[in-house]
């Protein structure tokens, strides 16, 4: 009991990362149907810019939304630069590998100035674990999670009332539509990416202090957050959570019963079992055959 | 250049380099690079096959190379298994897991396959590291003895030459299969799944034979690499070899003979000058990257063979000829087919989507030598029923017999074997094809020449070649568009798309042919050629199902009219008797008292204009 | 028309062709003065790059020190580190560049066992004297199969690290329940037979077997099960980042048992888990922090003049380091005694180098089988030779130095 109490929590925890990456790629994907492959770096970007500016002598409370504006701007950028004009005809291959690249350099970048090794990020919540009898939590990992489904819902309430959250929901109905209607479809995109880098960057900066901020620290998590949000089927944020914080309990319920080792085996035999069942992903719509 | 001289080039200048590299005298170390280029470009010319024909990318292309390097170093080393059967056994395995891996292909695209394939890597990883008894977990299997073939031993210097022979085989395959009917089908499929299967060709089975052969060919690479390397290690088999992989494909140009082969060699060489900026190595490999994608998008050799496409390119005029010309008919379309008897027989079909009955209960009975006419205001569920007759979709209820036999379960491609045939509403050429390949995939079926006559280019396959080119250049004569014959099919004039589409279906050596609105977007002039036509075919016993908005186009052509109205018929009979029958009226104008004109060279009342 | 068959006979011509050109260029390539340049294949770049660092700390410094003394038989060696990101075939690769392209007298090699490993074949068959200065694969040196020629190595052993540890972790234990903590890497699945092996032989059976992959960061699970099972004495294979994550899932399940570690543990898990890692012991083959003999304080001043160190504690892997100083001075010491840069006389000079190094005396390096004995011994560091390293206020030192001495 006292176990599955433990796993239940590490697991919410875990997933909440995913969540936080997964909503990100859902958000591009509503809007461009393409991706940042570098989301996990983006991530990355966010952990380690924050170390970097708090080792600059800025305050953290200045330090972190510095880390996501700059996160941000990247975000944008990789749109307007790396998506935008490889993204015309309906082979994905352009944009997926255009971002490869440019994660492969930010990744290097940082391990050639920033070093390879973690370091530290302080927070006042990881300083002591809560303990419920034998198991225990920082309260930094619950908040993760909490903050997940906050990001969520606050996503859902900017895409019903604001004028830019309509107008993102008009671009991934149909973006063409969208368009005649006066939308202005690539700024509207480039917000989606900016805002999707921004909660990536949230979610590393989430991470850092029970982990460590790394430059490799995002290239696994970017992955399989997109295998989430795919297997969700990139159709709402709900969704997309929802998937995230399961896969992470699944993946602690595997490290604890099965096998720690073939926790990634297990876990993406799933995730294909799954996508053969629902090929448009869990929640995804049904497109029919028009022929 | 045509393809075979461009084949033979690069067969003969790449092996005159590979014995002038040789009698340099050049190190053991940099014989070794590159005979690791080479099997690299094994890999990256399968690969190739799969991106730039099938349309297909894995991004797990380095789990299928492990697997044919795992199986023959476990063979060799844990059951002393010999060389060649060793890599044999790699290949098959690969082979055999490219066909599960290409399962998913059947339901799920794009970027969900591409995901798929990034877990099987995972996956494949994963396995590797815990399955020590067998991988040796992470420290991989080691102490691999070199190849023995017939008592040689295959000393690097002799092992070049094996790389060097098997990459030649492997891409003579891949050119065979991209220069043959097989190439083709799969650029069909990637093109247009529904125009494929349409006419005839398995969509899944193509798909699957694609994967299977880039993955033979990535575990032939993986098991040449175990008896280059002596050791196979997981490390060796990330996802970044994976993109390694599709980047040689990417960086020579898709679908390119030589581009492959560049790409390999690219990224083979450049990381080896990289070394020098040590920690920023990584960092110049992306920019690199990058750099071509942004600069050559089409890759290295696509965007300089488009270059000297440019520069060579003298302006050709071409003339449409006057169509139909019924003397261009083919032999294999000629007779055959007694008029009057019933060619397909449908009872009661009824499709539902959800809560929509799109089709509710039609019956119909087509007879050979007649056209038979399928009218209905828009959202009548005429389209729904030719896709319910061509096998697109399942009937909810009710059955067809087509040829005395019945299609119940049957897949659009069987039938359309069957000779059954039929052109779309929003036309679905293969765009990227020019306009005698599309005819040519029409003739897919009626080849008889083996994969292993394709491959090996035996006698059967030319002949058998030349002959379908000539029946195909017939079908374009009858249509009149000889003169675009190389054209790609986008580029044409929509009119000329309409015949063009008709001369593919006719290319199926029909039946029954399926007409979904071809007079939409025609002029006055091509629509009477096009009502020529299709009389013309008629007048051979084919039954023509004509789905129209043109309804005097119909009216003249019909020997019998079905009119629908929220999918159900509501009249049957001749065009004269159902054109007054006063429930069409009532679908086209809604009730009242409105009187139609009844003369008969006036437009006739049921004009729901044309779309 | 159907040109595969003259394809063929195409093939067979160049492939006799071939063989042909082989065999003369073969004979005349025998016999080759190698160059005064030692080669190495380290992580320069990726997740790993600072091991590769480590080496290039101690070697390079080696090689100033030796050259500035006028070099080896009158030539100044050169030292030349290729980047294999940590991956086998890259490793190979360069080692084949080494031996073959720029035909290095001797090569030194880096942190993973995996790349020790998958290099054996090539250096046997390129004759070419190996020194590997981390990795502490058993196999690396003792090979299951044919005879081990040419690697030698001065570093640890897994073989001789597991009763190490095994009788450190005995000596400290209070219930006698000692488990094992291993990553999922070769180096970790390498050192569990031998371990499993020490602890068998010691009479206390390892009460707990728990692995982890690179790039965990909750190791809850196998905390408990390893708690429940009573073990007050962790056994560890882990390197900094994971085991600040275990450190830190000890103390979220607060678990606190006694930690006896191998060495992937480094300097820089003080920097990041705090307080958390005060006790815990490493071993090792060396520590830089403390107090140091003259001849390591000048060593450690010239490195951090030529790296821009700050304090010992920037020396991630202090035994890497220093054993990769020790090893470049027995191959130079080798050279001498060979008399040439001749790779097998080099080779055979290993055996008769006498030198007293940072990390031990060698009398001598290293030994060949006295007859009728079982095997030679390639590895320089007699498992007597291996220290003790604690963490003290975040800094890793010898255990002497610490209130952790036993």
């Amino acid at each position: 009991m006292e176990q599955i109490l433990q796993f239940v929590l590490s697991g919410l925890s875990q997933g909440g990362i995913y969540a936080l990456v997964a909503i990100g790629y859902y958000m591009m994907w509503a809007a461009t149907k393409a991706a940042n492959f570098t989301h996990g770096d983006i991530f990355m970007l966010g952990a380690v810019s924050t170390v970097i500016l708090a080792g600059l002598g800025i305050p953290l409370p200045l330090a972190m939304p510095l880390a996501i504006l700059l996160s941000a701007a990247a975000g944008a950028l990789i749109e307007r630069v790396a998506v935008r004009p490889f993204n015309q005809g309906p082979s994905s291959v352009g944009w997926m590998l255009t971002t490869i690249a440019i994660g492969l350099m930010m990744e290097s970048a940082f391990t050639a100035t920033y070093g390879p090794l973690g370091k530290p990020l302080y927070s006042p919540l990881a300083q002591s674990p809560i303990r419920i009898s034998g198991t225990g939590i920082y309260p930094q990992e619950l908040l993760i999670p909490v903050v997940a489904i906050a990001i969520m819902l606050a996503l859902e309430i900017f895409y019903q009332r604001t004028i830019v959250g309509r107008a993102m929901l008009a671009v991934a109905a149909n973006r063409i539509a969208a368009g005649l209607m006066g939308i202005n479809v690539n700024r509207i995109s480039m917000i989606a990416y900016a805002m999707a880098a921004g909660i990536g960057a949230l979610a590393g900066i989430l991470l850092a202090p029970v982990a460590e901020a790394s430059p490799a620290m995002g290239a696994l998590i970017g992955l399989k957050a997109f295998v989430i949000a795919i297997v969700a089927g990139m159709s709402s944020a709900r969704g997309v959570v929802f998937v995230a914080l399961a896969y992470g309990v699944l993946e602690k319920m595997i490290e604890g019963f099965i096998s720690t080792g073939a926790r990634n085996a297990i876990g993406f035999g799933v995730m294909i079992l799954l996508l053969l069942i629902f090929p448009n992903g869990i929640f995804g719509k049904r497109e029919v055959v028009k022929v | 250049m045509k393809p075979h001289h461009q084949f033979w080039l690069i067969l003969i200048l790449g092996f005159a380099g590979l014995y002038l590299f040789r009698e340099l005298g050049p190190t053991n170390y940099a014989i070794g690079v590159l005979t690791r280029c080479m099997i690299l470009a094994i890999v990256a010319v399968g690969l190739n096959l799969l991106i730039g024909q099938a349309g297909l990318v894995s991004l797990g292309q380095a789990a299928l190379y492990g697997i044919g390097a795992y199986v023959a170093a476990w063979l060799t080393l844990r059951a002393d298994v010999p060389f060649l059967p060793a890599v044999v056994s790699g290949v098959v395995a690969a082979g055999l897991m490219g066909a599960a891996l290409a399962y998913p292909s059947v339901r799920v695209r794009g970027v969900y396959l591409a995901v798929i394939t990034i877990a099987f890597g995972l996956v494949f990883q994963n396995v590797l590291v815990e399955w020590v008894p067998v991988t040796g977990g992470t420290l991989g299997l080691t102490g691999i003895p070199r190849g023995e073939v017939f008592g040689v031993r295959l000393t690097r210097q002799i092992y070049f030459w094996v790389a060097a022979g098997s990459l030649a085989a492997s891409f003579n395959i891949v050119y065979a299969l991209t220069y043959s009917r097989y190439g083709r089908a799969m650029r069909a499929t990637a093109q247009s799944e529904n125009a494929a299967s349409a006419l005839g060709i398995d969509v899944a089975r193509t798909r699957m034979f694609a994967f299977v052969v880039s993955a033979s060919l990535a575990g032939l690479a993986g098991a040449l690499y175990t008896f280059l390397n002596l050791f196979v290690n997981y490390e060796t088999f990330t996802f970044f070899q994976s993109v390694s992989f599709l980047l040689m494909v990417i960086f020579g140009g898709i679908g390119t003979l030589l581009g492959p082969l560049v790409g390999a060699g690219i990224l083979t060489y450049v990381p080896e000058l990289f070394q020098d900026f040590r920690e920023w190595q990584v960092f110049f490999y992306g920019a690199m990257l990058a750099a071509v994608m942004f600069l050559m998008p089409r890759g290295i050799v696509g965007t300089i063979s488009k270059l000297a496409v440019w520069l060579t390119a003298r302006p050709q005029t071409r003339d449409a000829k006057p169509w139909p010309s019924p003397a261009a008919l083919p032999v294999t379309m000629v007779g055959g087919h007694v008029e009057g008897t019933v060619v397909a027989e449908i009872k009661r079909f009824t499709i539902r989507f959800g809560g929509l009955t799109a089709v509710n209960e039609a019956s119909m009975s087509i007879k050979a030598g007649t056209v038979h006419g399928l009218i209905g205001p828009n959202g009548a569920g005429k389209s729904s029923l030719l896709n319910l007759m061509s096998g697109f979709y399942q009937p909810t209820s009710g059955t067809m017999q087509f040829l005395g036999a019945p299609t119940a379960g049957i897949a659009s491609s069987h039938l359309a074997r069957r000779g059954l045939a039929r052109t779309f509403q929003n036309t679905e050429l293969f765009g990227d094809m020019t306009v005698l390949e599309n005819v040519l995939v029409g003739l897919h079926c009626q080849y008889k020449a083996t994969l292993a006559e394709t491959i090996l280019r035996l006698p059967r396959f030319f002949t058998e070649e030349r002959a379908m080119v000539g029946e195909a250049t017939q079908l374009l004569e009858l249509v009149g568009l000889t003169d675009y014959a190389d054209e790609l099919a986008r580029n044409l004039p929509f009119g000329h798309q309409r015949r063009l589409e008709i001369a593919r279906a006719l290319a199926l050596r029909p039946k029954l042919l399926l007409l979904d609105e071809p007079a939409a977007g025609l002029t006055h002039g091509e629509i009477e050629q096009l009502k020529e036509l299709v009389q013309t075919l008629t007048a051979q016993g084919i039954a023509v199902v004509l789905v129209e908005h043109h309804v005097d186009m119909v009216m003249s052509l019909s020997h019998e009219v079905t009119v629908l109205d929220y999918g159900q018929v509501i009249a049957s009979g001749e065009p004269a008797a159902v054109q007054y029958d006063p429930k069409v009226i009532e679908a086209y104008f809604g009730t009242g008292d409105l009187l139609v004109p009844a003369s008969e060279n006036e437009r006739p009342p049921v004009v729901a204009g044309s779309a | 028309m159907a040109h595969s068959p003259t394809k063929v006979t195409r093939l067979g011509s160049k492939l006799l062709a071939g063989a042909i050109v082989v065999t003369i260029g073969a004979t005349s390539a025998v016999a080759q003065v190698a160059q005064p340049c030692i080669g190495a294949s380290l992580e320069l770049a990726g997740p790993l790059a600072h091991t590769g660092l480590q080496v290039r700390l101690g070697a390079e410094t080696a090689i100033d020190e030796i050259n500035a003394a006028g070099g080896v038989l009158g030539q100044k060696l050169k030292f030349i580190a290729y980047d294999d990101q940590g991956e086998p075939s890259r490793a190979v690769d360069n080692g084949r560049r080494i031996g073959e392209k720029d035909n290095c007298v001797a090569m030194v090699g880096g942190f993973r066992s995996p790349n020790a490993l998958a290099l054996r074949e090539p250096i046997d068959e390129m004759g070419l004297p190996w020194v590997g200065v981390i990795s502490a694969g058993t196999r690396v040196i003792e090979w299951e199969k044919g005879v081990n020629k040419w690697m030698f190595r001065v570093s640890m052993k897994d073989r001789w690290v597991g009763p190490f540890l095994v009788d450190e972790a005995k000596a400290r234990s209070k219930s006698g329940k000692i488990g094992l903590m291993f990553e999922a890497t070769g180096w970790g699945q390498g050192a569990v037979p031998d371990v499993e092996a020490a602890a068998v032989a010691k009479g206390l059976p390892l009460v707990g077997k728990e692995t982890f992959n690179i790039g965990d960061q909750d190791m809850s699970a196998q905390l408990i099960r390893m708690r429940d099972a009573g073990a007050d004495t962790l056994i560890m294979y882990v390197v900094d980042r994971e085991a600040n994550q275990i450190l830190r899932s000890m103390e979220r399940i607060g678990y606190k048992p006694t930690i006896v570690s191998a060495w992937g543990i480094s300097s820089q898990l003080g920097k990041t888990a705090g307080a958390l890692t005060d006790g815990i012991l490493v071993a090792g083959t060396f520590a830089w922090n403390g107090d140091l003999t003259p001849r390591a304080k000048k060593v450690y001043e010239a490195m951090a003049a030529k790296f821009n160190l700050q304090s010992p504690n920037d020396i991630l892997l202090p035994s890497g380091a220093a054993n990769a100083y020790d090893g470049i001075y027995i191959i130079a010491e080798a050279i001498k005694l060979a008399g040439a840069f001749d790779r097998d006389k080099v080779r055979e000079a290993f055996y008769k180098v006498k030198y007293e190094g940072l990390t031990a005396k060698f009398d001598p390096a290293f030994e060949k089988a006295a007859p009728g004995a079982i095997a030679e011994r390639h590895d320089a560091i007699k498992p007597s030779q291996y220290r003790l390293l604690a963490f003290h206020e975040n800094v890793l030192k010898a255990v002497e130095q610490t209130p952790f001495k036993r």
